[in-house]
């Protein structure tokens, strides 16, 4: 799919549209939760009262609690909140095997990025965009601020299906290089040779918050093909010649049943949050299921 | 098995060369139509796992190559026309011989006839034998004879056309050696029948009263007299039979008699109270069997005065005799006043004879020359009278034998009818068209006017002239009328189909009736009557019992070629139906 033609139709008037609508929706399902600052388990010099602990020298006088001395004379040191920015993390599969579908798996995906790019961005969260293949293609710096939104249209924009899937190489390499933790987004099909798994493990292994945006095109789950084919990766280009029988067919759905439900028992095992759609299905009402599954913003 | 169109070598050959095209075929590379999927995960790990039923998929396999191999050699061994003795049959022949008899309409205890059960045991034959058994059917009348075929369909069609038809019944002539052949009768009227014929019977006991002899004949002493000889006989139990005898006028003659079995029933009846026209005679008895002998047919002449001309220098004892006549409406007059007479029946010259033929018919005395006579070439002295004609219409009743001739002319008789000779010269003769009827000899040199038989021959004449005769004899079949281009009607007018056959009219009856036979102003009546004791008697069979017939089925009713044809079209549904859901490849 041509760049161009994805620029005109995926984020035209009518997409910001529906961005500034979930952002009003957002707003209004988890008001009084969250707002621009992120409670952070360090302490520090937030104004929100998180402990109290012994003095020490060297701490700063200010935080004495004077009036706990009085009653217990004793040198008692009151902890507050740090307050800071949440770096989100979208990591967008743009491999081969994202080309496919109508609309597309990656035109759907770069939709479902972009709203929530615009609603982190609304909320003041660090955004990052990454897109992997068999590696990590490119890579948007953190980006904070409504105002950034164009930038990462832009980006999402210019990313080009190609490649076979690697995501736990990809993952790899942009964890031991990224040094912050955060709320990661992965949004994919999943469709990955050398399995999901080892890449959400890696995310997890370095304690990011995650969340995975699974995205199927009906053509997969329900594939209607019919006689003698030669089945062509669209990935690795590799070709099977092949009798589509009933009986294939049901086993080939089965399968894909099974790989999803895999995938999501995964994520149920390891309490990750997990939402799986199909490119049919309205992005905006996918942002929302997102958003009450109350991983997203917390 | 055998093969009824090939060679055992070209069938072997068939069968290698369609089944080696058929597996070639087979092992022919699809072009599969290149599809892109997103990923071919999925789809390695269902193939992979289906190839651990591989012995399923190479089930698969083979079955499908066996089951396009099977159709292949089913349609092309069928255009062979295999043959398995143990599943059809073996080549077999029959002929089915169908006694047509009159007397296989005797009716039944079930209310059918012999005849119905004659089909239905030819029927029988035909269902029994194998598919490729070729059928032959004849019949005892000589009206049908088939090739052998073995379209049952033919075949039984025929058989239902087929009725009983003639009166004169006959084996026909066939070839045992190559053939089994049945004869299906109820044996009455053919006793015997070569040695390697089957018989099967439909005999059953009848009760039948039939008219076995119905005739009208003329009374010599009574001009114009006639009277009716029937004779009835009973070849069942004793019955009471009612007998009648009616007319056209209606005038009817009734009578009853009991009859023991076997017994007969003969009696005259004067019919000098009918007037002309059908006479019927029928009998009337209770079970009877054969209803047709029940009825017999005869033709009374209508009695009316003949006008007559004598043209004659003087013959008393001629004038005399046809004066005397009751039936003669006489005429006398000199060779010189002669002049032809539209109101005149019938003309006799006395050694006379006009110029020119008369349009009605003539007596000729004495051989006159006339140009359209024959010339007389001679004079014969004392003839004696050699030969005579009984059979003709002229010289019934009518002895000859002792006649007195002293002088007769010699003519030449090419071309006439004589029918009384002496060695090699003409007495009488006679011409059929003109109709005329010449002596040779004058009555004044023989004995002829004062022998007993000579009023009859004048009788004989002029009824030969002019008045309608007695109704022709005929059995029912194919009547013969001795009239060429007849019509042939019914006694109520229905006019029946004819043929032409060597100068007579043929036409085909089954049943007895009185017909008519018309060709210009001639009539002819015909009487068809069966009167035959040899049909009444359906009792007379050869058949002690009535032998039930063994038959003989197999399994398969047709060919092999039309059940391999039906697999194969049953297979190809299959075929098509698991490929549509991937059962087979």
């Amino acid at each position: 799919m041509s760049t161009a033609n994805a620029n005109v139709t995926l984020f035209d008037d009518e997409f910001l549209k529906k961005l500034e609508y979930l952002n009003i929706i957002s707003k209004r399902l988890f008001a009084g939760q969250n707002r621009a600052e992120r409670r952070t388990r360090r302490r520090g010099t937030g104004l929100e009262f998180a402990d109290y602990r012994q003095y020490v020298p060297g701490d700063d006088f200010r935080h004495l609690d004077w009036k706990a001395y009085l009653r217990l004379n004793r040198l008692i040191l009151k902890l507050f909140e740090e307050e800071e920015d949440l770096p989100i993390y979208f990591f967008v599969d743009s491999s081969q095997s994202m080309n496919y579908g109508q609309p597309t798996k990656l035109d759907y995906a770069r939709r479902v990025a972009a709203a929530l790019c615009y609603i982190g961005l609304a909320n003041l969260d660090r955004v990052n965009v990454i897109s992997f293949a068999d590696g990590v293609k490119a890579e948007l710096p953190p980006q904070r601020g409504k105002g950034r939104i164009f930038k990462i249209f832009r980006f999402l924009t210019d990313m080009a299906p190609n490649g076979e899937t690697d995501a736990r190489s990809s993952f790899k390499t942009y964890c031991t290089e990224t040094r912050r933790r955060g709320l990661a987004v992965v949004i994919s099909d999943f469709f990955d040779g050398h399995g999901f798994a080892g890449a959400l493990d890696i995310l997890r292994h370095f304690r990011h918050d995650i969340f995975v945006v699974h995205i199927a095109s009906h053509e997969e789950i329900d594939p209607g093909l019919r006689g003698e084919l030669l089945l062509v990766d669209a990935e690795s280009n590799a070709t099977r010649e092949i009798t589509i029988t009933p009986s294939l067919l049901t086993a080939y759905r089965a399968e894909y049943a099974k790989y999803c439900e895999a995938v999501e028992s995964y994520c149920g095992k390891y309490q990750l949050g997990y939402v799986r759609t199909t490119t049919d299905f309205p992005f905006e009402e996918l942002v929302l299921k997102v958003f009450r599954q109350g991983r997203f913003l917390k | 098995m055998t093969f009824l169109a090939l060679s055992p070598l070209q069938a072997a050959l068939l069968v290698i060369l369609t089944g080696g095209t058929i597996v070639a075929l087979y092992f022919l590379k699809l072009r599969h139509r290149r599809v892109v999927v997103s990923s071919s995960i999925l789809w390695r790990r269902v193939l992979d796992e289906q190839q651990l039923h591989s012995l399923w998929e190479k089930l698969r396999w083979i079955l499908s190559i066996v089951i396009a191999v099977t159709i292949a050699l089913l349609i092309a061994l069928a255009l062979a026309r295999p043959e398995a003795e143990s599943l059809t049959g073996k080549n077999e022949r029959i002929v089915i011989v169908l006694d047509t008899s009159p007397t296989m309409n005797t009716q039944t205890s079930d209310g059918r006839t012999r005849w119905q059960r004659a089909v239905d045991n030819a029927k029988g034959l035909l269902d029994g034998g194998g598919p490729t058994t070729e059928f032959r059917v004849i019949d005892t009348a000589g009206a049908t004879a088939t090739g052998f075929t073995t379209d049952r369909n033919e075949v039984r069609k025929l058989i239902g056309e087929m009725s009983p038809k003639t009166a004169d019944p006959q084996f026909p002539r066939v070839d045992g050696k190559d053939s089994q052949v049945y004869f299906i009768s109820d044996g009455v009227t053919i006793h015997n029948t070569p040695s390697f014929v089957k018989r099967i019977s439909v005999f059953e006991a009848a009760n039948n009263v039939g008219i076995t002899a119905f005739e009208i004949r003329s009374i010599p002493s009574t001009p114009l007299g006639y009277e009716a000889y029937l004779e009835v006989q009973n070849f069942g139990q004793t019955a009471e039979v009612g007998i009648t005898v009616s007319g056209a006028g209606g005038q009817r003659i009734n009578k009853t008699a009991l009859l023991a079995t076997g017994e007969s029933y003969r009696d005259v009846f004067d019919l000098s109270q009918f007037g002309g026209g059908g006479i019927r005679a029928a009998v009337q008895t209770k079970d009877d069997a054969l209803p047709l002998d029940d009825v017999a047919f005869a033709y009374l002449p209508v009695k009316r005065k003949t006008r007559t001309l004598l043209v004659t220098k003087g013959n008393n004892s001629l004038e005399t005799l046809l004066k005397l006549d009751n039936y003669v409406d006489l005429t006398v007059t000199d060779p010189a006043n002669y002049r032809e007479s539209p109101t005149i029946d019938a003309y006799i010259f006395d050694r006379f004879a006009p110029a020119s033929a008369p349009a009605r018919p003539a007596l000729i005395i004495g051989a006159p020359n006339a140009p359209w006579l024959k010339p007389s070439t001679g004079e014969v002295t004392k003839p004696e009278i050699t030969t005579w004609s009984e059979d003709h219409p002229v010289m019934q009743f009518v002895s000859v034998h002792d006649l007195s001739i002293e002088r007769a002319a010699s003519i030449d008789a090419g071309g006439l009818t004589v029918i009384a000779a002496s060695k090699e010269t003409p007495l009488i003769v006679v011409s059929e068209k003109p109709k005329w009827v010449m002596l040779t000899f004058d009555l004044g040199s023989s004995d002829f006017p004062f022998h007993v038989g000579f009023p009859v021959f004048i009788e004989n004449v002029l009824a030969w002239f002019n008045r309608e005769q007695l109704a022709l004899k005929r059995s029912p079949g194919i009547v013969d009328v001795p009239l060429s281009n007849a019509q042939i009607r019914t006694i109520d007018g229905k006019i029946i189909p004819s043929d032409q056959q060597l100068g007579k009219t043929v036409f085909q009856t089954n049943d007895p009736g009185l017909y008519a036979a018309t060709q210009g102003d001639q009539r002819v009546h015909v009487a068809v009557n069966l009167a035959n004791p040899a049909f009444s008697d359906v009792n007379r069979s050869v058949f002690k019992t009535d032998k039930a017939f063994a038959e003989q089925h197999y399994w398969l009713r047709r060919e092999l070629w039309f059940y391999m044809l039906i697999a194969a079209l049953a297979l190809i549904s299959v075929e098509w139906f698991t490929y549509h859901r991937r059962i087979t490849l």
